[in-house]
């Protein structure tokens, strides 16, 4: 039996989160989104690359983002994703709630090392 | 509209989605080589970093889609493509589910209609059936009608009903004018009755308030099916005149043919006029009335029975002479309806017989997919080793349970709508049952559709539970030889089909027990002769033959008149005909001490004329028959019969005894036994024999008889000549059912052989059945182990060493299903003697017999493959890989 493919080792949301946030720096296409990920994070967030496609598409669903097509750096077609005005909203609530959430537990874990 | 936009830009978003993903990987794959990794390795590493890539496209694709219809959509396209892939399985289940489907929604279409009756005017729900009950009548004991002087009482009593209607619904009349007079059947009614149940007439009108009071209630309303028949449907009969019971009545309007209840069928309906003598507490004793009546809103079922309850307790306070144990009931119309027709307890037993054809046609056919199944081992765990889990497999399968469900019920239907134009056709044996029209109505269709739904999951889940049990590592490893996943997969198919043998098994000793106790019946010595009988019933009116001493004088001249009648041999009047049913009296023998009411001594009670015995061929064993002497200035006189003489004198001579009678309407007289009867049996579609008292007609006439003429002719020849005659001394007295005795026997068989082809061909079905899924059992099997058998055959075996280990293989399944079966059917006759009672259903060696016949029908089924195994060329299943 495949292990179930949408197993994330992240919050949930926190896919979504930083799909948003790095394409708000910078419309790309999947692949440099996943390395921009992949390096940002210092390879500390380790995500099966494939379970990037399954959250774009829902984001596209929900008008969270736009596709259009580009050329990628090495001349083939792809599609370049871009955030909406939608998804910007949608990033800063999420990012708000996050960090009250890291707060939350920042605090939890301060208690319990005293 | 968004969905609908989406289910349009779909397809781009689909390339979309490929486009990236491909470029994804190929940039993967170019990085990596710039890493100095092989084109090979790197594609091997960029797809391990990516994880299952048409997993994910999958995936990714969901999102667009409504999930949950679209992947069923493609997995019932899947089901048809590989449906069509193999034709003789795809057909053979389709059939196989289309006979059991066809058979049980041919059966609910009686459910249908005799237990969800369609019912006129609005809100039957509201309408309620007001009986007694008298815990002393047998059957159905609280369903009794009801007397007018309670009728009268409750109407203005009670709190709980808005509107109560009465109904005599079975009363006889003659109609005459335009053709020869006839007997129908009507109901007198009050004139608020079609409007209680908020009906309207399709001609004319209803009864008026008022139309009840004498000299204005000569009026009727005709229903549908009299209209047509007897007026040709004319639309000007309103306002005309017909003769009813020798009086004139003022037609007044035409009932719609929706206009029925189901056990009802009065072809006409007059006033219910109710007098002074209605009021009487001697009219208490006259119990004729139905009480329709309709809630008041916002009163519930139990209220009214409450207050009808205390009514009914203080009627009995008030008389408790007539009244005593006499309680009172209401039932909702439907349930009133559904539950006097008393055809409940049939239509169960044969909802459950043909509800084990279905299980066996679901066995068979999940015997089919357990066997396509294993075929399909290699190509689920190609499936799972892609991705697909479990219940995706599972789902698959049951999709397609559910393609070949559908297909049967479709072709199932088709069998329906015959199946029920055949079942109507033979659904005529009495007025009340040709009433109710059989349909392929909603109703059977839901069942159909319903009862396919519960096949595809019967016959499909087990084979997709098991099937969905992979090894991927070794289902892909294992080659044609290895019989592993068939054998587990045999092992449930033995199972089923020793299901199946247990099922069949049991339903044909149901079967052949009810089978075998009607053909007893239909075999049985009546104790007469019925052959070369033609009879009539007369109904003498109170018009023209109020006294006894006219009905004596026309049965005297009638009689006369029919034995010059050219091929009658003698004839003779009866009270009722033989084995036709009699009403029982109460006996009291001369010298006995009066018993208690329970010990009551009781008797038939037919009166004849002198030369009865002659015509109905019963002989006279003892003593003398009656003469014309024996009038009623002579000493009473009765004959009794054997039963009679056996249980009440059962060690004395009963001629020269002195008994007496007490009827109801007569006053009691001591009478002499003068003769012994030989036993006639109380009913031809019962085994019993009832004591029986004759009595002499000329000393007690009655009103209601039968003629009886002893032909040396065809009976119905001499039809012309008996009217001529009954016609010749009163042209208004009808005849009620004419026919010869013979007919009036098999009229009382009253759907036994109806009901016995049904369950023949039940059986039948059960059996073919049982028998394909062995054979299909066998014959896989020997497919399977051809392999083996080779093996063995090169070895040495003989051929007939290899079809009997075949043989034995099927016989053993079949042997332990059958036993099972056998076991279940045990306490069959004690449940069938519940429900149909006078039927002898006790038939020990019908067991083994039985047993024997599918051990046989197994041996037959599997004796093809046996000998096919036998023929087997080693070397060629050898070279089999």
């Amino acid at each position: 039996m495949a292990k179930n493919p949408e197993r994330r080792d992240l919050f949930s949301g926190a896919l979504e989160l930083m799909i948003l946030h790095s394409l708000r720096l910078k419309p790309m296409h999947g692949y440099a989104l996943a390395q921009h990920i992949k390096q940002v994070s210092d390879d500390l967030l380790k995500i099966e690359e494939g379970s990037l496609y399954p959250a774009l598409q829902r984001m596209l669903k929900e008008g969270c983002l736009e596709s259009e097509a580009g050329i990628s750096a090495k001349g083939r077609p792809t599609r370049i994703y871009r955030v909406t005005d939608a998804g910007m909203r949608r990033l800063e609530q999420d990012v708000s709630s996050f960090e009250k959430m890291f707060a939350g537990i920042t605090r939890v874990l301060a208690v319990a090392q005293a | 509209m968004q969905w609908f936009r989406q289910l349009f830009s779909r397809g781009r978003r689909y390339d979309d989605l490929s486009v990236s993903i491909n470029e994804h990987l190929e940039e993967k794959i170019d990085e990596l080589m710039e890493e100095g990794m092989s084109r090979e390795h790197a594609e091997r590493a960029a797809r391990r970093e990516f994880g299952n890539v048409a997993l994910v496209e999958e995936r990714s694709r969901e999102i667009w889609q409504w999930p949950a219809i679209e992947s069923v959509w493609a997995d019932v396209r899947f089901a048809l493509r590989q449906l069509i892939k193999s034709p003789v399985f795809t057909l053979t289940a389709v059939v196989t589910l289309s006979l059991g489907i066809a058979v049980n929604a041919t059966m609910f279409s009686m459910v249908s209609a005799f237990l969800m009756p369609r019912l006129p005017g609005r809100d039957a729900g509201s309408m309620v059936v007001i009986s007694g009950v008298n815990p002393n009548r047998g059957f159905q004991p609280d369903t009794n009608p009801v007397s007018a002087p309670n009728y009268l009482a409750w109407r203005t009593d009670n709190k709980v009903f808005a509107k109560m209607a009465a109904a005599d619904e079975f009363r006889t009349a003659s109609l005459a004018g335009r053709g020869q007079p006839e007997a129908i059947q009507y109901a007198a009614v009050s004139p608020n009755y079609f409007g209680a149940f908020g009906t309207f007439s399709q001609l004319g009108r209803t009864f008026a308030a008022g139309e009840d009071q004498p000299g204005r209630d000569h009026v009727a309303i005709l229903s549908h099916g009299l209209w047509e028949r007897r007026f040709g449907s004319d639309r000007s009969v309103v306002g005309r005149t017909v003769r009813l019971n020798r009086e004139d009545y003022v037609v007044v309007g035409v009932m719609p043919a929706e206009f029925s209840l189901l056990g009802f069928t009065p072809q006409l309906w007059t006033p219910l006029t109710l007098t002074a003598a209605d009021q009487t507490a001697a009219a208490r004793k006259d119990r004729s009335l139905y009480l329709f009546a309709r809630l008041v809103p916002g009163v519930t079922l139990e209220q009214a029975r409450a207050e009808m309850a205390t009514l009914a307790q203080q009627a009995e306070k008030d008389f408790p002479e007539t009244e005593k144990r006499w309680g009172v009931t209401a039932k909702t119309l439907p349930d009133f309806l559904v539950y006097s027709f008393g055809i409940r307890s049939a239509l169960a037993v044969i909802m459950t017989t043909v509800s084990f054809i279905l299980l066996i046609a679901c066995a068979n056919v999940a015997g089919l997919l357990l066997t396509r199944a294993a075929g399909r081992q290699k190509e689920m765990a190609v499936r799972a080793s892609l991705g697909a889990s479990r219940v995706r497999i599972v789902r698959q399968l049951l999709t397609e349970g559910l393609v070949i469900a559908l297909l049967g019920c479709g072709v199932g239907l088709l069998l329906t709508y015959a199946g029920i134009h055949l079942l109507r056709a033979n659904l005529t044996f009495n007025d009340a049952i040709s009433a109710v029209p059989l349909r392929l109505d909603s109703n059977v269709l839901m069942f159909a559709v319903c009862v396919s739904l519960v096949c595809a999951i019967l016959s499909s889940l087990a084979p997709a539970l098991r099937t969905s049990r992979i090894e991927i590592n070794a289902d892909l490893r294992s080659e044609g030889r290895a019989a592993t996943a068939g054998r587990s997969h045999s092992r449930l198919r033995a199972v089923l089909v020793g299901g199946e043998f247990a099922m069949a098994l049991f339903l044909l000793i149901g079967c052949s027990l009810l089978v075998r106790g009607i053909y007893l019946l239909e075999r049985q010595k009546l104790g007469f002769r019925p052959d070369h009988i033609l009879t009539a019933g007369v109904a003498l009116d109170q018009a023209r033959y109020s006294e006894s001493s006219q009905q004596i004088a026309f049965v005297r001249s009638l009689v006369s008149r029919l034995q010059q009648i050219p091929g009658v041999e003698d004839a003779a009047i009866a009270s009722s005909l033989p084995s036709s049913g009699f009403g029982t009296v109460p006996i009291r023998i001369k010298g006995e001490p009066e018993l208690p009411a329970s010990q009551q001594r009781v008797a038939s009670n037919v009166v004849i004329t002198t030369d009865y015995l002659r015509v109905a061929g019963v002989p006279l064993l003892r003593g003398r028959a009656f003469t014309e002497a024996d009038d009623v200035n002579a000493p009473r006189v009765v004959l009794v019969n054997q039963e009679f003489a056996h249980r009440y004198f059962p060690d004395r001579d009963p001629l020269g005894k002195q008994i007496r009678v007490d009827s109801k309407d007569r006053v009691p007289a001591w009478s002499e036994i003068v003769g012994v009867v030989s036993d006639v049996k109380s009913y031809s579609e019962e085994t019993r024999v009832d004591p029986e008292v004759y009595q002499a007609f000329l000393q007690r006439p009655v009103s209601y008889f039968s003629i009886m003429l002893r032909s040396n002719v065809e009976p119905d020849s001499l039809v012309p000549a008996l009217r001529q005659a009954v016609a010749g001394l009163d042209v208004e007295l009808p005849l009620l059912r004419v026919m010869s005795m013979e007919g009036v026997i098999d009229t009382q068989k009253n759907g036994n052989p109806v009901f016995t082809r049904m369950l023949g061909i039940f059986s039948f079905l059960a059996l073919l059945l049982a028998a394909i899924g062995i054979y299909g059992l066998v014959a896989y099997s020997v497919g399977q182990r051809t392999h083996e058998i080779g093996i063995r055959l090169a070895l040495g075996a003989k051929g007939s060493d290899i079809s009997w280990m075949i043989l034995k293989e099927g016989l053993k399944i079949a042997a332990i299903g059958s036993s099972i079966g056998l076991v279940m059917a045990l306490p069959l006759p004690k449940l069938f003697g519940s429900i149909f009672t006078g039927l002898s259903v006790s038939a020990p060696e019908l067991y083994p017999i039985v047993l024997a016949a599918m051990l046989l029908v197994a041996i037959l089924a599997t004796f093809g493959p046996a000998r096919r195994a036998m023929h087997i060329d080693p070397t060629a299943a050898l070279r089999i890989e």
